[in-house]
């Protein structure tokens, strides 16, 4: 999986190629933790991601109640298999996906 | 809000008691001054009738019309004194003498007045002689008149209540007669009644007293006895009844706690129904537990009749040529019907389903015989014909009860589909083909077993071809009975079939169970509910099992992936299910490689077989760890916000929701779980 990171002040965009998995989701949760510092507004930009599963939810999931915290996060572009995962789960609940 | 408290019966009773003393009193008083005031003038008017005649005999009668016309005026002067001073000496407050004028009594005038003032307090001024007057109303006018005509000795007008001002007075009148007997004129004498007056207070305030003071002891002497022999001992058994409410023990007999019969009659009541009560308890007691030993033992048997036959599905999860799903409802804890199936061999599934005669436990006993005898049988090989006719006459052989069993036994060749099959008196199976619809596959019945010595059954063949469906099931299932006593019938029961005809064996045996439910409604199951359906799906597909074993670590879900989806795009399966499948096998395989071996590396194998009936993914998973079933986890709960949201179990969940016919068992060791997704 490629991490793409951009960071633009207080804004960081986050866009993932390939699968979001139980072996890449914990590369994606220590990039995270080393970007979180300042950031205010979070992107992130799934339309190259071709798969998630339970554990690359978590990552999401932590990831929110974290900007929860400091600022806001959304998720863009995500397929329709990832958007099914996301609405099975209710993280389409939970997630600001656009 | 503070309940207001009732008044006691005490306070009732002393207070009617008071009450009506009170009454009592007052009509003495009343009736006590009617009587008095009656004796009293009558004493009266007799005394001032005798000083009336006296008064009269004073006066010369044949002068009296004269003295008016001023003459003998001499004798009328000695006359008038001597009256006065009887007046005075005889406390009169008024002496006179009048004549009446005779032609209505209208009229009088007045011979003689005499007044005594000091006598009653009184204020009159004499009438002087001549002195003419009305006659004061109609009762004086009828008393004179009585006088004149003699038809009554004396006359008496009372006022015994305070009028204009006066005193209560008598008024008596006695005739003056001259010498030959005549009536000329009327003496009157007006007399105070002091004495009535003066008596009539004293008697009135003694009554009241003694009435206050009768009230007060019988009131004090009811309060007393209605305490000691009507509260204390009501107090005394509400006490005890209450007791006994809350404690349910023995306690001190009430006894004899009252002279008064209805109270002694409640408490002895009270006394019998208590030991009644605790004798009952006790006898519920031993009922009750000696209910529970059997409960505890039905349920035992039950567990042990449910264990006797295959009730863990998937019960062959590595045979792909057909699925078997079976279910059994007992009307009772224990029931008679039975199935079972199991592999004779590698190539040979044996059936059954049966129904013995009656319910409970001797059911239950006779079917357990039943299906022993004839699993042991059909391992020893034979046609069903065989193995039904030895069954038979083993049954016979040792029934007493007289109790029979219908059963159908078939045999499937599972390379083939040929299915061999003889039938005891049971109902027909049904019987779906690949593209057709559920129908009955009548044959002759032969007789039911364990009913008759010497019977031989015979053999029926079935050609079942892949993707067909057999369904069989027991009376219980088409005799269903309705709060109104109609069946569900066979036409019901094909219709349900049908209706689910499509689906796996297990999601056609409940959609039947659902229909029959829905059917039947609030009226109680009556009969036991067998089901057996086998979907043969062919041995020609057999090779499609694809297996893969890796050591279960996170490591290896790579390989699994490739693998899984190796297979899949073999069969042209579309991008979107193949990456559905890879979640499900993620998810899975990641769990099995985090808690089925805790420290240590065990293997994990999973099988992949392509279904072509319906097109559809099998995928299995087996390993060798701790025994440990996902599915029984709890739905994690999806709707709570993300600072709620707990993060396990959304592994399991996903597959739920995206496979189908997710299914665990643990066997031989080995936790199972599989699932399917259809292409």
């Amino acid at each position: 999986m490629n991490i793409l990171q951009e960071k633009n002040g207080t804004e960081l965009a986050i866009a993932l190629e390939g699968r979001l998995d139980t072996m890449t989701a914990p590369e994606l949760e220590a990039a995270l933790k080393d970007a979180f510092e300042g950031v205010e507004t979070l992107v992130f930009d799934l339309e190259k991601l071709d798969y998630i599963s339970s554990a690359g939810l978590r990552v999401l999931l932590s990831a929110q109640k974290t900007m929860n915290r400091q600022g806001s996060m959304k998720v863009t572009h995500a397929n329709e298999i990832v958007r099914e995962i996301f609405d099975v789960t209710g993280f389409a609940d939970i997630l600001r996906i656009e | 809000m503070k309940q207001k408290r009732r008044p006691g019966i005490a306070f009732t009773i002393i207070c009617a008691i008071l009450l009506s003393q009170a009454a009592f009193a007052v009509m003495v008083q009343a009736i006590g001054a009617i009587l008095f005031t009656n004796s009293f003038k009558k004493e009266y008017a007799t005394s001032t009738y005798y000083m009336a005649n006296t008064a009269a005999a004073l006066i010369n009668g044949d002068h009296l019309d004269g003295y008016a016309a001023g003459e003998a005026a001499e004798e009328y002067e000695l006359t008038r004194q001597r009256l006065d001073v009887y007046c005075r000496k005889m406390h009169v407050s008024l002496l006179y003498v009048i004549c009446v004028d005779t032609s209505d009594y209208g009229r009088f005038v007045s011979i003689f007045n005499s007044v005594d003032n000091t006598v009653d307090n009184t204020s009159y001024t004499e009438w002087e002689l001549g002195f003419r007057r009305d006659t004061t109303n109609d009762e004086y006018r009828k008393k004179y008149r009585a006088m004149y005509e003699k038809t009554a000795p004396y006359e008496t007008v009372y006022r015994t209540t305070r009028l204009n001002g006066h005193n209560p007075h008598i008024t008596t009148m006695v005739p003056v007669s001259d010498s030959a007997g005549n009536t000329v004129g009327i003496l009157c004498i007006q007399r105070p009644m002091r004495e009535l007056r003066d008596a009539y207070r004293p008697y009135l305030v003694s009554v009241a007293v003694w009435a206050m003071v009768s009230c007060a002891v019988t009131g004090a002497l009811a309060a007393f006895y209605i305490r000691r022999q009507f509260l204390r001992p009501i107090q005394k058994t509400a006490d005890e009844a209450i007791r006994f409410a809350r404690e349910n023990t023995k306690g001190e007999p009430l006894g004899k706690i009252s002279r008064l019969r209805e109270i002694d009659d409640l408490a002895g009541a009270i006394d019998t129904m208590e030991s009644d009560m605790l004798t009952y308890i006790e006898n519920l007691t031993s009922v009750t537990a000696e209910k529970e030993r059997i409960g505890a033992e039905l349920s035992l048997a039950s567990t042990i009749q449910e264990n006797s036959i295959p009730n863990i599905f998937p019960p062959f999860p590595d045979r792909t040529e057909f699925d078997i799903y079976a279910s059994m409802t007992p009307a009772k804890e224990v029931g008679g019907d039975f199935y079972n199936f199991f592999l004779i061999d590698d190539d040979h599934l044996a059936m059954v389903i049966g129904d013995v005669s009656g319910k409970g436990v001797p059911a239950a006993l006779f079917m357990m015989v039943t299906n022993i005898l004839l699993s042991d049988r059909t391992h020893m090989g034979g046609t069903p014909g065989e193995i039904l006719t030895y069954v038979n006459r083993n049954l016979c052989e040792h029934n007493k009860a007289d109790m029979f069993v219908t059963l159908w036994l078939g045999i499937l060749e599972i390379s083939t589909g040929k299915v061999v099959f003889a039938n005891a008196g049971h109902e027909d199976a049904a019987v779906c083909s690949k593209d057709g619809a559920f129908a009955l596959y009548k044959t002759r019945h032969g007789f039911v077993a364990g009913g008759m010595q010497g019977i031989k059954f015979r053999d029926f063949e079935l050609q079942l071809q892949p993707g067909d469906k057999l369904f069989l099931y027991t009376d219980g299932v088409p005799e269903a009975t309705d709060g109104e006593n109609r069946m569900f019938g066979m036409d019901r029961t094909l219709d349900a079939l049908n209706a689910n005809r499509e689906k796996t064996p297990q999601e056609i045996l409940e959609g039947v169970h659902g229909s029959v439910d829905a059917f039947v409604g609030e009226a109680p199951q009556f009969d036991d509910l067998t089901m057996l359906c086998l979907h043969y799906i062919g041995a020609d597909k057999k090779n499609d099992v694809h297996e893969l074993t890796v050591d279960a670590t996170p490591e290896n879900l790579g390989a699994v992936t490739e693998f899984i989806d190796g297979v899949l795009q073999e069969a042209g399966c579309p991008m979107k299910t193949q990456m559905q499948i890879d979640l499900a096998v993620e998810e899975i395989f990641v769990n099995i490689a985090h808690y089925a071996y805790e420290q240590e590396t065990g293997k994990a194998t999973v099988l992949i077989t392509l279904g072509q009936d319906p097109r559809a993914a099998h995928i299995t998973f087996l390993d060798s760890g701790k025994p440990y079933d996902p599915l029984g986890k709890k739905d994690p709960d999806i709707t709570a916000s993300a600072e709620e949201r707990k993060i396990g179990g959304l592994g399991v969940f996903l597959v739920k929701k995206t496979m189908d016919n997710v299914q665990y068992v643990y066997r031989d060791g080995r936790n199972i779980l599989s699932f399917q997704k259809n292409l």
